[in-house]
């Protein structure tokens, strides 16, 4: 437990104004900390976490706070580390097509930047002005282009992580092809900060698109079934749409107005490219759908809407409950878990928002309405996803439900070596206790 | 006739007991003059016995044989083609190889998910092969792709030509079952579903040339064919301007699906091979630049290749002009390593990245190493992401001559790694790049990666003393290379 003593102690090692007491009243998504701090560079951070490793006090990791809802089983750590005042580019080679910038840069602020260049990182995540690219590759967050993109996993090609004890480890580099030692980057995507504070990280970019087309195809009631055969063909086709997402009819009607089950298809290319794959759609549309080529404008206002419509551990908390669910499966069973998922509704009285890549296989399912009811729903809805042999990871719940309804589901087989793993890394189980998969 | 355990000319309890695993005496190789083709694999500057080669036929025996070494304190490592270019299927302590050329099936092929299952001893090219009726392939492409298996492509993370566009090995691999140093058999991203809850254990195991554990099944992604492909073809008579043609490329906002290039003694090496195709023997350097996709929009991204290269004093440049010639070119390319055979006894293949922009100034640092070490140094590199195959060309024969190419070698990557780039893009560190790896990383570096091995491989009885330096080691080591490189 951190005391007075030991926040004099950290002002030590940090300037002063960058120590702060933490709220007083516990923070209905958890994960707050009895001191916050606001390291300003790496060797701020390397300070703190040695300091804490060495006093045996716990961390929690921070970044924009959009997925504070997102595993953690402790309401209030030692210290919550927040990132966000570490950031900032810190080298753009645009001819070399990469970029290295700190952790807690908000990832809008680099698209608006990199977007001046031609250039973009080539993942969509959620609320983009205020997710961090740190956060996002910590949580492995990933948006409907990860079908024609990849995911973080794809894009990042060098990181700089603080250790529990202080030490800061390269994994990677700043070239788009390495393979000198093992591939460390991959350990610390996805680990949610369980193994050490990413402070620094290097992504590859790819150019703006020359041209970028959205095309909506709904499947009005009783069409539904052309859904998968229509999937089915265009993935089979030689069109290369950047996203093939199923959007659920509640979903499709905040987006487009219209309550059927719509496929989102994006297409980025050359104008031309473009224009010969919209024109592909028309001509294998099945009877009875509708189509429509979105204009830019509505495009942009279609995707403003999407990236910020599920569950925001930042947002001011509501009297609703949410909670969002990712959930993995062969890419065309997508389709039968939002149709089970969309039952959830009538049956637990809450409000469902689903969509799933049916080239990728991801689906995220988002259930609002009273807790008791939001609760019974998730654990529903991961049946649904176990059922077509997935798995659901709740990836927003408020921290009341998360010490209900686990978050991770089950361990996987190979647990011995993720915990070997956290063991050999940080093994006093210093950096966001409990905020993993069986409890890492 | 089966031949039987019984029929082994041997004493050796743990021959004997290994052949029992595996079914008998045709499935183990263990007298000298038939071990002696699996002493080094494509790094055949070092050179070990291993004491005796199996060949599991399935996982089980994979597992039981692992869990036999285990207990008898028996080093063992995996095999595939044997074509990894820097030593990591050596049995640098007399390991039993477990080959798994016997493993080599399709297991399944599920167009519609874009995935395949294949045994870890599947030839890379033969997959693409299986499925190219259906429109569709495998994108990883090693130059040695018509031999190599996937097995060996996920312990090295290999690339390709086309890696460019379509990433290397671990941007295709959705699962693995993996038989772990003990025995244990596990899997990872199971049924290809991706972002399995926990570390991406997927990512860490490729690439870890063949350390963390023994792989038998493999979950790939296949991608459908492009709609389209066209490869332009341009020769330049200055290597800056080649180079310069690359970045301007790039900035063009094209993504290439390989771009190449190739410098002057390349090209003689090249075009003295088996695939000529009349490239002209005074130019400095040749591209050749790839762009697939859909069809309506490879016109346009040509055309403007086109024009950079005139921009940059092109001497020559033209798009193929039919399928025949695009696989002429490429074959040409292809061949590219095995080609230095036929303008020099023998030569080291180095493996090289730097970001695109610093281009110039390492192949001047090369030329300079070049005449330096009175060597002569062919240049082939996937331009497009800055991974340089820098050849040194030796005579084995000429007292000294491999000890300084293997010095050269390491100058080569030293200029890499001097400009913010690494000691290897696609190849692996295996045992030649080990001392190399303190170019790029810190003891401490160096220790993160070993401390995760041992989560592993905590014995280290599996393919010990490969990719990292050994600090009380590397000396006696690095002197028995240049011995062994003489003699």
């Amino acid at each position: 437990m951190i005391t007075a003593e030991s926040m004099n102690e950290l002002k030590e090692f940090i300037r002063e104004d960058l120590v702060m007491a933490g709220e007083n009243e516990a923070h209905p998504f958890g994960n707050s900390g009895h001191a916050v701090v606001y390291p300003e560079s790496e060797e701020d951070i390397s300070a703190i976490l040695k300091y804490a490793n060495t006093k045996g006090l716990t961390i929690t990791v921070m970044g924009g706070g959009t997925k504070r809802g997102y595993g953690g089983l402790t309401e209030t750590t030692d210290i919550l580390l927040s990132l966000e005042r570490h950031r900032g580019i810190v080298e753009h080679t645009p001819g070399d097509m990469t970029l290295t910038v700190k952790a807690g840069t908000p990832f809008k602020e680099l698209q608006d930047y990199l977007a001046k260049h031609k250039q973009k990182i080539s993942l969509d995540p959620f609320w983009p002005e205020q997710a961090t690219i740190g956060g996002i590759i910590a949580a492995n967050e990933s948006g409907p282009k990860r079908l024609g993109y990849g995911s973080a996993r794809d894009a990042v090609i060098g990181l700089r992580t603080v250790y529990p004890d202080g030490k800061v480890i390269r994994s990677g580099g700043k070239v788009v092809k390495n393979v000198a030692g093992y591939d460390m980057n991959k350990l610390f995507i996805g680990s949610m900060g369980t193994l050490g504070v990413v402070s620094e990280v290097t992504v590859k970019l790819r150019p703006l698109p020359k041209c970028e087309s959205l095309v909506l195809v709904s499947f009005p009631e009783g069409h539904q079934d052309k859904i998968q055969p229509f999937a089915v063909k265009v993935l089979d086709s030689m069109i290369e749409p950047v996203s093939l997402e199923l959007l659920n009819p509640t979903l499709a009607d905040r987006l487009t107005g219209q309550k059927n089950y719509t496929l989102v298809l994006s297409f980025e290319d050359v104008e031309s490219s473009v224009q010969y794959q919209e024109n592909f759609i028309k001509n294998i549309l099945p009877e009875g759908t509708e189509l429509k080529i979105v204009s830019k404008e509505e495009a942009d206002v279609f995707w403003k809407k999407f990236y910020h419509h599920i569950p925001n551990g930042a947002a001011e908390i509501t009297s609703e409950t949410e909670a969002s669910l990712k959930v993995g499966s062969v890419n065309l069973k997508v389709l039968q878990i939002l149709k089970n998922s969309e039952l959830l509704q009538d049956q637990f009285n809450v409000s469902v928002e689903a969509h799933g890549g049916l080239g990728h296989g991801l689906s995220q399912i988002h259930i609002r309405g009273a807790g008791k009811d939001v609760a019974a729903a998730v654990t529903e809805a991961r049946e649904i996803a176990e059922k077509e042999g997935g798995y659901a990871v709740l990836k927003h719940l408020p921290f009341k439900l998360r010490k209900e309804v686990d978050v991770w589901g089950k361990s996987p087989s190979y647990f011995f070596l993720l915990q070997g793993i956290k063991a050999t890394v940080d093994p006093k189980k210093t950096l966001n206790p409990n905020r993993f998969v069986g409890g890492i | 006739m089966k031949v039987k355990v019984k029929d082994l000319k041997t004493k050796d309890k743990h021959i004997k007991n290994l052949a029992a695993i595996v079914g008998g005496a045709r499935s183990i190789l263990y007298q000298e003059t038939d071990l002696l083709a699996y002493d080094c694999d494509g790094f055949t500057i070092h050179k070990h016995l291993p004491k005796a080669v199996v060949f599991p036929k399935n996982t089980q025996e994979v597992a039981e044989i692992v869990k036999y070494c285990s207990k008898n304190e028996l080093p063992f490592l995996a095999r595939g083609a044997g074509t990894g270019l820097s030593g990591g299927a050596i049995p640098l302590n007399g390991e039993i190889i477990i080959s798994m050329v016997k493993m080599k099936k399709l297991l399944s092929v599920d167009l519609e998910n874009r995935r395949a299952v294949v045994e870890p001893g599947f030839v890379n090219l033969k997959l693409t092969n299986s499925i190219s009726d259906k429109g569709y392939y495998y994108a990883p492409d090693p130059s040695s792709q018509s031999c190599c298996t996937i097995g060996g492509n996920v312990a090295e993370n290999a690339g390709g030509a086309h890696c460019l566009k379509y990433g290397v090995t671990t941007n295709h691999i959705l699962g693995l079952e993996v038989v772990m140093p003990n025995g244990e058999i596990i899997e990872i991203g199971q049924d290809g579903i991706p972002d399995a809850p926990g570390y991406d254990l997927l990512g860490l195991i490729t690439g870890s040339e063949g350390t963390l554990g023994i792989v038998t099944k493999i979950t790939v992604r296949i991608l459908k064919n492009p709609e389209g492909k066209q490869t332009v073809l341009a020769y330049f008579d200055s290597v800056e301007d080649g180079s310069q043609a690359v970045s301007d490329i790039i900035s063009a906002g094209i993504v290439p699906a390989a771009l190449e290039m190739m410098d002057k003694i390349a090209i003689e090496g090249v075009e003295s091979a088996a695939f000529p195709v009349g490239h002209p023997k005074d130019i400095e350097a040749v591209l050749l630049i790839e762009v697939d996709g859909i069809a309506a929009g490879i016109n346009e991204q040509i055309e403007q290749i086109l024009e950079v290269c005139r921009s940059r004093n092109v001497r020559e440049v033209r798009a193929a002009k039919n399928e025949a010639e695009r696989a002429r070119w490429w074959a040409n390319r292809k061949t590219g390593f095995g080609a230095m055979g036929a303008i020099s006894p023998d030569y080291l293949v180095q493996d090289g990245v730097i970001p695109r922009s610093k281009l110039p100034e390492v192949l001047r640092k090369i030329n300079q190493i070049s005449v330096e070490s009175g060597l002569r140094i062919a240049n082939i590199f996937h331009a497009g992401d800055g991974n340089l195959h820098p050849l040194v060309l030796f005579d084995s024969r000429v007292s000294g001559e491999s000890e300084k190419a293997l010095e050269a070698g390491s100058l080569c990557l030293k200029a890499c790694a001097d400009v913010g780039g690494t000691i290897t893009g696609e190849h692996g560190v295996g045992i030649e790049k080990r001392e190399e790896m303190r170019f790029v990383f810190t003891e401490e570096e160096i220790a993160a990666q070993t401390e995760i091995r041992e989560v592993f491989n905590p014995d280290n009885l599996l393919n010990a003393g490969k990719l990292f330096p050994s600090p009380s080691r590397c000396v006696e080591i690095k002197q028995e290379m240049k011995t062994q490189a003489i003699s």
